[in-house]
């Protein structure tokens, strides 16, 4: 007995503590994922208790947003508008306007100075541009994203609305998800250090209210609609127009489409 | 059963890791976490209760039906309000006014949509504000520049 535990490098106790180990992680592994999936469930069926403040169902909307590119003028509007809604940080952006000019021998120009708010300047590329056009971003709340993937705490995370949104109560502030959007639509907020995106003004939707860069686009060039409204004009547009979205080899399947889009938007 | 007594302690390991884990589980995990999804639910209603700063498109229409008549028959009828001036909660609160609206009359402000840019489309009126104003070059454009001519009854019903 004694000649055996010498020989071995594990003794009974150490063994026992190993497994206890084990056993506890195991348990945690095997509790939480089992809880989840039980009340995920129960979700599914109904179960979903409706809070908040005001009688709002997440389960009867699914929102779209439409982009038409031949009616956004670049004035930067929708980005004053939803700095002033949102309360974002000076030179951090939501939603951003990029300009975009292509020469007759296929340069491509694009720029986005302090992300639109104070419109543009007149061009000075200086080359031969054949076709010029500002393309509005945003998050593109995405329906297979890898922002929530990516997330190590569960603070990223799909509504059942589809919007993205985060939990800045927990946040870590790891920044994995703002470097795995490929859209570039996240950013870490300089004072509270966690993720910060678009909300697709998440509080003005349970309102009843459309977001803040669409109610404040004078041309119309931002639109919201809701696909599980019937005679949704937007969902329509979606439904109806040769619309594109950004970075379609990704397959992450964003719900933001453009219209008009030209192929050197990316 | 000269080994009963390993039999106990290990038992009583297992208990006590998984009191350990039951009640540090009960502590660590947010409440509402999981309850829709790998996320904390109650995350959804923070959200949903923040308070939105921009108005209803007609809600400056209740107290100033004069000026939204004249607007909605001009030409800057489909500009809201708050484009050019500013959020409704920096000018009413629980329905009454507590601070006057910021009027923004700096020439910068008319150019965000009217300076002639390649690449914008003919939807609206647009110059070169320089041009315009028949400038010297180096010349820095007045403040106020814009409204010495569009004046307020101009811009609201021009």
């Amino acid at each position: 007995m004694c000649e055996r535990s010498e020989n071995k490098g594990v003794g009974r106790r150490d063994f026992l503590r190993l497994a206890a180990k084990g056993a506890g992680g195991m348990a945690l592994v095997m509790v939480g994922g089992g809880h989840s999936l039980v009340s995920a469930n129960a979700v599914r069926e109904g179960g979903a208790d409706r809070r908040g403040p005001m009688e709002y169902d997440p389960s009867s909307h699914r929102y779209l947003y439409v982009i038409d590119i031949d009616k956004c003028i670049g004035c930067g509007s929708c980005v004053r508008a939803c700095e002033r809604e949102n309360d974002v940080p000076k030179h951090f952006f939501r939603t951003w306007i990029e300009r975009y000019q292509v020469s007759r021998t296929g340069e491509v120009f694009v720029d986005s100075p302090n992300g639109g708010h104070d419109s543009f300047e007149p061009s000075e590329t200086g080359a031969d541009i054949s076709k010029a056009f500002f393309v509005p971003k945003l998050c593109n709340h995405c329906d297979s994203t890898p922002c929530v993937q990516l997330c190590p705490v569960g603070a990223s995370f799909v509504s059942p609305e589809g919007v993205v949104l985060v939990d800045d109560k927990r946040c870590i502030g790891c920044s994995y998800c703002v470097q795995g959007c490929p859209y570039g639509s996240r950013f870490i907020h300089p004072t509270t250090h966690t993720a910060s995106k678009c909300t697709l003004c998440y509080h003005r939707l349970v309102r009843g209210e459309t977001t803040a860069c669409v109610q404040n686009c004078p041309t119309g060039a931002r639109m919201l609609g809701d696909a599980r409204s019937l005679g949704d004009k937007v969902a329509e547009i979606v439904a109806t127009s040769k619309v594109h979205v950004l970075k379609p080899e990704l397959h992450t399947e964003p719900k933001c489409f453009y219209v008009n889009a030209s192929r050197e938007v990316r | 059963m000269e080994h009963t007594k390993h039999i106990w302690r290990a038992a009583f390991l297992l208990i006590a890791v998984l009191t350990f884990v039951i009640v540090g589980r009960h502590f660590l995990v947010p409440k509402s976490f999981g309850q829709a999804g790998y996320y904390r639910y109650d995350a959804l209603f923070e959200h949903m209760d923040k308070e939105p700063r921009h108005g209803a498109p007609d809600a400056c229409a209740d107290c100033h039906d004069d000026i939204a008549a004249a607007k909605a028959s001009g030409k800057h009828a489909p500009v809201q309000c708050e484009v050019c001036h500013d959020v409704l909660s920096s000018h009413i609160k629980d329905g009454d006014k507590f601070a006057d609206m910021r009027i923004n009359r700096n020439w910068e402000l008319c150019a965000y949509c009217h300076q002639r840019l390649v690449g914008r489309p003919a939807l609206i009126a647009q110059v070169d504000i320089r041009e315009h104003l028949e400038l010297a070059s180096g010349q820095a454009i007045p403040a106020e520049a814009c409204v010495q001519c569009h004046d307020k009854d101009a811009i609201h019903h021009p």
